[in-house]
């Protein structure tokens, strides 16, 4: 492990790789900070750029960028109540509060602080933990890693949330859909292509990332604009930061709910599908258990616990997240699936041959996570007030420039003006689907996996001399598809047996 | 009124039906035909998965709330989207300064926007600079005048 940490650091204590990670903390930021725009579409926009890179500076940047928008999000969950991705709403529970009662600054270096310790613990848990599954991983064969991806998808589907789980296998189901778009790579054939040979390639998951997540996020910022009040509301918390120190007592209140909620947070984003929305709601649920019951009544009014826990876990969460990516080489959220995207168009294929192959990609990815969490701390915590001004661009302005920047960030890469016309179409149906509340990650993940699945259950097919009998007869992928059909159906029972058993309870009490 | 989960579940189902029906006509060669797994096997799996799923939502849906809509500013997208297409139609013969720059100004004013300056400094320079970077630092190259003024 100490030879690969060296690798790391000697890749990623480069200059150029350095200024990539400060780049992308920086970029992050910026995005992550406007709403509506998430880690996806930050990602997403920097791809086209990074397409020149080498491999393991272009991962370094989009790590950077990983945590900026992170951060970003979390700054304006504080300042103007307005998350930018789904992982920092926990943050505007008690974050909100805290700037509205004129300690903005201190709520923003709690965030900062919270998200460094979650994410620097996180990063030398990933150092232990991913070599080791990569080793073990190396014994998988074409079937566990079908039962992998199904694990996956049936993952992101069950924790989407209560009267969610059928739309977001909906979603996922027709991210697997578009994904079967263009030539079939086995078997030489043309599906869904309509006969154009714009379509002949497929649709690439940069255009359809931008599309559904900063086109159709920007068109929606259009389609319900903000009030007056609103936009009052929020000039005037980034005009009155207040201070940014913390006192001794405040960091003894702070340093167990940070240690607590790292732990969880790795591990709940290691899950496939579970992500930092998850990891930051346990946190905070947690956090309000464990509190006794005269802080957790401060909760939602300001807590320092209630705010240190969300952000530290979301932050060990997105290091967590990294251990499916970079051992198995399957995502286990929307922004990792981006990521992975981007690994295999630079022609790294990731998973358990990536640590033998690349291992200078595999642990710059690592190392430069901690120094993206040092650059964010000492980087943008000062910077704050400053970068808070994007928040003042009027959003005349700033959603032409989001709609060019995701338009020619495709075009860049085909030269095609199809893409164009086919981002207007994908965006359009964004909209709609997130106007009936459909989620959109599972899609992209849905798109991502796709490909692979099929693959991975042809050659498994092949080596089983087309025999299906692999499902059940091989311990380990019989174990993975059990385990993902227990996530799956664990959420409907669940609530039916609950009801059963206070029944139960309740007849038994009328009963005694 | 039909409610957000059965309105997207009627959606959904027509897209798989169509999506199941065009499986239908993905040409498979003489020596697949008889294989466990065919170019067409997923596509009709998913199909039949998707239709299931849509019957699921629409028989059992989560919430009976009717989509909210109220208030917003249809025309301002649909504009928008106009002039995105105009963009995907105008940046190679109007190469990409004059396309760029046309389609951040046209956005800004269908967005309200109407100081001048703003627009004027919001949209050139920027457009200039971008294409300075991508060209000059980042190496992709791209046409930056219309055809009438190319040699």
């Amino acid at each position: 492990m100490l030879d690969g940490i060296l690798i790391g650091l000697s890749t990623a204590i480069t200059p150029i790789n350095i200024l990539m990670v400060m780049a992308g903390c920086l970029v992050g930021t910026f995005i992550g900070m406007l709403p509506g725009l998430g880690p996806i579409s930050a990602i997403a926009l920097m791809i086209p750029i990074t397409y020149g890179f080498d491999p393991a500076s272009g991962m370094i940047l989009m790590a950077g960028v990983y945590y900026g928008a992170i951060f970003g999000g979390s700054t304006s969950s504080i300042l103007i109540n307005a998350p930018g991705v789904a992982g920092t709403v926990a943050t505007a529970f008690d974050g909100y509060p805290m700037a509205r009662a004129g300690h903005a600054g201190k709520a923003l270096a709690i965030a900062a602080y919270a998200s460094f310790s979650g994410g620097s613990i996180a990063a030398v848990f990933l150092l232990i933990a991913a070599p080791s599954l990569a080793v073990v991983s190396l014994a998988f064969q074409s079937t566990d890693y079908f039962a992998l991806m199904v694990l996956g998808l049936t993952a992101v589907a069950a924790f989407a949330g209560k009267g969610q789980i059928v739309k977001a296998l909906m979603m996922t189901v027709l991210g697997l859909m578009i994904s079967t778009v263009g030539t079939d790579q086995t078997q030489g054939v043309q599906r869904f292509t309509l006969g154009t040979m714009d379509l002949i390639d497929g649709v690439s998951f940069l255009l359809l990332a931008m599309a559904t997540f900063a086109l159709s996020e920007a068109l929606m910022a259009v389609l319900k604009p903000k009030s007056a009040a609103d936009i009052a509301r929020e000039r005037d918390a980034q005009s009155n930061l207040g201070s940014m120190k913390l006192s001794k007592a405040e960091v003894r209140e702070m340093a167990p709910v940070v240690g607590r909620s790292s732990v969880l947070g790795f591990f709940i984003g290691v899950l496939p599908g579970a992500g930092a929305t998850i990891a930051s709601f346990l946190a905070y649920g947690m956090e309000q258990r464990l509190a006794g019951p005269k802080k957790a009544a401060e909760f939602g009014k300001g807590s320092i616990r209630g705010l240190a826990a969300p952000e530290t876990a979301n932050n060990a969460a997105c290091s967590g997240s990294f251990v499916p990516l970079l051992t198995l080489g399957i995502p286990g959220s929307g922004t990792t699936a981006i990521m992975l995207g981007a690994l295999l168009s630079y022609g790294v294929q990731p998973g358990p041959r990536l640590f033998l192959d690349n291992p200078e990609v595999f642990w710059s990815v690592i190392v430069s996570m901690y120094i993206g969490n040092v650059v964010l701390l000492i980087l943008n915590l000062p910077l704050i007030p400053y970068i808070a001004r994007i928040l003042a661009l009027p959003p005349t302005v700033l959603i032409p420039m989001i709609l060019f920047f995701s338009l020619i960030g495709v075009y860049f890469v085909s030269f095609n003006t199809f893409d164009i016309h086919l981002m207007v179409i994908f965006a359009v149906a964004a909209v709609v689907l997130r106007l009936l509340e459909f989620p959109m990650a599972p899609m992209l993940l849905g798109f991502i996996l796709g490909g692979m699945m099929e693959e991975n259950l042809r050659r498994a097919l092949i080596i089983n001399n087309d025999s299906w009998s692999f499902l059940w007869e091989r311990p380990l992928t019989f174990a993975i598809l059990s385990i993902a059909a227990l996530i799956l159906v664990a959420p409907m029972i669940a609530p039916r047996i609950a009801r059963v058993l206070a029944r139960r309870r309740e007849a038994a009490g009328e009963g005694g | 009124m039909v409610s957000r989960d059965r309105l997207g579940a009627l959606l959904m189902l027509a897209f798989s039906l169509g999506y199941g029906v065009l499986s239908f006509r993905i040409p498979l060669l003489a020596f697949q035909a008889e294989a466990a797994f065919t170019a067409r096997s997923m596509p009709q799996a998913l199909a039949l998965l998707g239709a299931v799923l849509s019957l699921i939502l629409l028989i059992k849906p989560g919430s009976t709330a009717g989509p909210q809509v109220a208030g917003f500013r249809w025309g301002g997208v649909a504009l928008l989207c106009v002039l995105m297409v105009l963009y995907g139609l105008s940046v190679r013969p109007a190469g990409f300064l004059i396309s760029t720059s046309l389609f951040l100004m046209g956005g800004f004013v269908v967005l309200g926007e109407r100081r001048i300056w703003l627009i004027l400094a919001a949209s050139v320079p920027m457009v200039v600079f971008f294409w300075v970077l991508m060209t000059q630092f980042l190496g992709v190259f791209i046409e930056p005048w219309p055809e009438f003024l190319r040699r």
